[in-house]
Parts: structure tokens; sequence; C-alpha cells
């Protein structure tokens, strides 16, 4: 039957989507009922006597004066480098689609049933997805009620946008960690691969912001974490060329991951 | 007209890797398995009896050659072929946190018609003396095998591709799984079955073939197979060996490979044990073991035999 993977998936997971959800919606409250505790005009002073080494590290490019406001702080706070926390989840989930079925066998059962590898894959990628959603709503929801219990204000509008942009940026962590896992089959060895590349792309967006203005800037343009800058969102919304290009990836690593796994021997 | 064969392979071969780090796993494999009948699959370990299986079921691809299941292409029409299979792995593995219950309706769900599998389900887990509500982690490796059972055979499929299918069973479920074979033979429905437990090739199989080193070595009927009549003998005295008893047992035309071991005395024996009774009534027998052969020692006699013959 059409659609008994994608529910199993979301059966199976949905509770480490809860947890994962209410701890990161838990860091998202902390962060704004922290507002009111910090005047923003010295938080603009601070971010001003810091070297642009130091602010690209904490996730702050561009023009300071958004980082000086209420959201700009949810922004540095929460969303800034928390980006590398939040390709966490997807890391775990695209390794879950293949990998981890593969490495303990379970894989064999499964494709012994009346079931296609594409259907496979397709299936759980979109219920992985859903509860990718699922995690950036709880989010969503933490930073309302920090809102609401802190009583701070701040721009609706900007905050959803900032929030509900991550979805984009983990569906394609978990496109990519689903083709490297394709790709390499061993678990550990997919996972050491999906890490690095993580870890790599950090070290340029860092690069890329520390650099601002000067020739290595482009480094940074190779990084996925570059189209994911809060404090842009903050000043312009929606990129939507960026969204785009997340959605694009996503889609031509999930065809990839299909050729590819529907060529090569299921691993045991 | 209609091919008898369910299963039909054709030079059938698969190779890792590449230069001198090739390693052929199964060559040129040509073997058709009959509707109706209980087949056995034997060989040591690393013969090549799972690779056939999982190419089968189009887990792993031929590096040559071809195989068809009711006809239909191995590769091409699998998720078709996949309807009317079952099929046990020989290292089950199943998702861990989920009860049996939930698997089954999981896998039912997949292949349709949920109601009527669940039902059957049912009943043979009763059948298998199995505690569905139980989650798979907290399942014994025997009660794991039981519902790996249950999952191939819930749908009543045509053909049951079974690899190792008793191990971790006790004696009273395999007793059960006899019969339940028995029963699939009896409906017209077709096993391919892995084993390498002797006992249990002759209790169900029809047929077996014996594959070694990836090549299949025989395709035989079970009765011709298994028709060596030799067992290892080992004979515990509690004192010491009898003097020139070795030599005595050594000398009789039906036993060969003496050897000793402190007060123990093991030697092949073929025919009659009288013979060997009065041989030993010189000594205090503490215990007497026999042990049947292993099916490579079969392997090796059936074919010394028939090189004999040859010659």
């Amino acid at each position: 039957m059409i659609g008994s993977v994608f529910l199993e998936t979301l059966k199976t997971t949905w509770k480490q989507m809860v947890y994962w959800g209410v701890g990161l919606a838990a860091m998202a409250l902390l962060v704004v009922i922290m507002v009111p505790l910090f005047s923003m005009q010295d938080m603009r002073k601070l971010l001003e006597s810091f070297p642009p080494v130091i602010l690209a590290m904490i996730g702050v490019g561009g023009d300071l004066e958004i980082f000086a406001t209420n959201e700009g702080f949810v922004a540095i706070g929460f969303f800034g480098k928390s980006a590398l926390i939040f390709a966490v989840y997807p890391v775990v989930m695209g390794m879950r689609i293949t990998a981890n079925e593969e490495d303990s066998g379970t894989m064999d059962v499964l494709l012994s049933l009346p079931i296609d590898r594409a259907r496979v894959i397709v299936e759980k990628f979109l219920a992985y997805g859903v509860t990718c959603i699922g995690v950036v709503v709880l989010i969503y929801l933490g930073l309302h009620i920090g809102v609401i219990m802190g009583g701070v204000e701040l721009d609706v509008v900007r905050l959803t946008e900032v929030t509900f942009y991550l979805i984009p940026l983990m569906v394609f962590v978990m496109a990519a960690t689903m083709l490297i896992a394709v790709m390499v089959r061993r678990r550990t060895v997919a996972l050491g691969i999906v890490t690095a590349y993580v870890i790599i792309s950090y070290m340029l967006q860092t690069i890329g912001l520390a650099a601002e203005g000067t020739v290595a800037e482009p480094i940074g343009a190779v990084s996925f974490l570059t189209y994911y800058n809060a404090g842009d969102i903050l000043q312009e919304g929606f990129i939507w060329p960026h969204i785009a290009g997340y959605v694009l990836l996503s889609g031509i690593l999930l065809l990839a991951s299909l050729y590819r796994y529907e060529r090569r021997d299921i691993a045991v | 007209m209609a091919s008898a064969a369910v299963i039909e392979m054709k030079g059938l071969s698969k190779e890792y890797g590449s230069g001198s780090s090739k390693t052929v796993a199964l060559d040129n494999l040509n073997l058709n398995v009959n509707r109706g009948e209980i087949f056995g699959y034997l060989g040591p370990n690393g013969a090549g009896k799972t690779t056939t299986i999982r190419m089968l079921l189009d887990l792993i691809r031929p590096s040559a050659g071809s195989a068809t299941i009711f006809g239909m292409d191995i590769r091409n029409d699998s998720v078709e072929i996949h309807r009317r299979i079952g099929f046990l792995p020989g290292e089950l593995s199943l998702w861990d946190g989920r009860t049996g219950n939930q698997i089954i309706t999981y896998v039912a769900s997949i292949r349709g018609d949920t109601k009527g599998i669940v039902k059957h389900a049912d009943e043979l887990a009763e059948r298998l003396d199995l505690d569905t509500t139980k989650r798979v982690r907290d399942l014994s490796s025997g009660n794991k095998r039981k519902l790996g059972l249950v999952i191939a055979m819930m749908h009543s499929p045509e053909l049951l591709i079974l690899d190792e299918p008793t191990g971790g069973l006790d004696p009273l479920v395999q007793q059960t799984f006899h019969e339940m074979m028995g029963e699939y033979r009896a409906k017209g429905r077709t096993v391919f079955l892995s084993s390498h437990v002797l006992s249990e090739v002759q209790a169900i199989c029809d047929r077996v073939g014996i594959l070694r080193d990836g090549e299949l070595k025989a395709v035989e009927s079970v009765e011709k197979i298994t028709n060596v009549e030799f067992n290892w003998v080992d004979v515990t005295f509690r004192d010491a060996i009898p003097e020139g008893l070795p030599q005595q047992l050594d000398s009789m035309p039906s036993i060969t490979d003496v050897s000793t071991n402190g007060t123990r005395v093991r030697m092949r024996m073929i025919g009659d044990f009288d013979p060997l009774l009065r041989a030993i009534s010189g000594g205090y027998v503490e215990m007497l073991q026999v042990e049947e052969p292993s099916l490579e020692e079969i392997f090796l006699a059936f074919y010394s035999g028939d090189e004999e013959k040859r010659q």
C-alpha cells in the first residue's frame, strides 16, 4: 500500500522529533526571555568592539545595526551559529533513510517485500522531511511562548520568516546526508564524511563572513550555511533565490540518490 | 506450456572487488527448483548460499547470468515476484523498538490486504507459540526467528525462500516447522531453503544442491545424497584402553581412521555395530557416542565414492 513506509517512519520518529523540538524550543525560549536583560545600545557597542573574525564566528556579518535590535539579539543568540545544531537533526534523519537500515540488516527484510527501492527512499525522505517541519514548528512555538512570558516586543513576521527558513536548510542537509550514505554504503564512513562536510561548511562560512569586502569573501559562497544568514533574513525577509537553491539542490540530491540506490548492491 | 520450474538460474555469477582483490562468491550457477518441491541448498559457511538468495531477492545484482522466478526476471519484475514469495534471512534483523504485532501490521500494510494477512499471522504465531506483544529487543533469538517465520509465511506465499530457517529454534518448534513445510508441499507450494543441518534436510527436503566455494557441485535427491553409511564412534573407557585394541580395530574392514586420546578411542565405522561391541568388550566402557557425519564429510564420501566408481 502506498504510504505504508511513510506512516511507519512517522510512527517510529515522532518521539525523537518531539524531543529535539522541545529541546530547541526551550533554548529559543531562554534566549527570548533574556532580551529585556540587555540594553541594545550596549549590545551595539559590544558588537562594534569585536574584530570581524569573532563576529563571523558568532554568525554576525554585514550591517551591525540589525543585530542591535530585539530580533537581532535573538538572531545572534539562537539562529546565528545554532544553524550547526539545526544541521545535526537532519543528519541523524538522513542516515536513517538507508544507512542505518542497511547497517542493521532490516533493509533486507523491507526490500524483500513488494516495494521498490525508489518508493522506500521517497517515502522515508518525505516522512523525515515532515519531522523537520515538526521540529521547526516546535521551535516557533517556543519563541512565541518566550515572547509572551518575557513580554518582549519582537517583529512576529520577521521571527516567523527566520524560523521557517530553517526548513529548506534542514531538508537540504538531510538530502546531502542521504546521498553520501547511498554513495558510500557503510554507515560509519558516511557519518564521518557528512560530519566533515558540515564542519568544513561552517569554517568556509566563517571565513567568508570574516573576509567581507576582500578577495577571500567568495569562499563563503561554497558553504551551504552561508545561505542561511539570520541577519540577512531579518533585513530582507525570505530570500527566495536562496530558498529555491536549497529546494533545487535537495531535489537534485534526491534524484541522484534514487539513481545510485537503484543500481547498487544492498550492504549487509 | 508453462515451465515446471519456479526458480531458474542460468549462469548466475557474483564477483566482488577487482584485480588481485577479486573474489568469486558464486560461479556460473545453473539450477532449477520445481513447483511443489522443497529444495535444500547446502554447503559450508562462505560457499555462496546467502549470496545466491540475496541475488534471487534482487538485494544484490549478478555480475553475470540471469535468473527468473515464476518466469519473471528477478531484477525487472522484483516487486511482482516479492508479492508472491516469503523470505527469512539467515541473520534476521527486525526493528528493535517495535512489537511483533506492530511489525506484522507494517509488513501486512505493504503487502496490502492487511486484515486477512494479520489474521493468518495470528494463527501462525499461536502455532509457533510466539508472543507478538513483546518488543523485538525483548525477544530471545529463537523467538525472533519465529517472528521472522511468521512474517515470511503470513501471506501464504507460493514460494518460500528461507536462509537457515531453524537456527536457534528449540526442537519442539523445529518439529512444528517441519510439519508446516510438509503442509506447504502438500498444497503444491515451493520451498527453497539453505541449511547445514543434515537431519533437517533429511526430514523435509525432496532434492538438495550442494554448493562449495561458489560452485554447485551436485544436485541430487535427498535419499541419494544422504545414503552414506558411516558414523563417527567415540568409545571412552573408565580405566585404560585395552591392550592391542587400536590395532585390532584397525584390522577390521568396517572401521577406519582409528585415533586415541587418553582413555578414548575414535573411529569411523561403516555397517553394523556388533563387531565393534565384541571388540571393545574386554574393557569397561564408560561412554559410547555415535555422531553422524557432517554435510562436508557426506559430500566428500559421496564424491570419493563416485570417483572410485568412475575409475
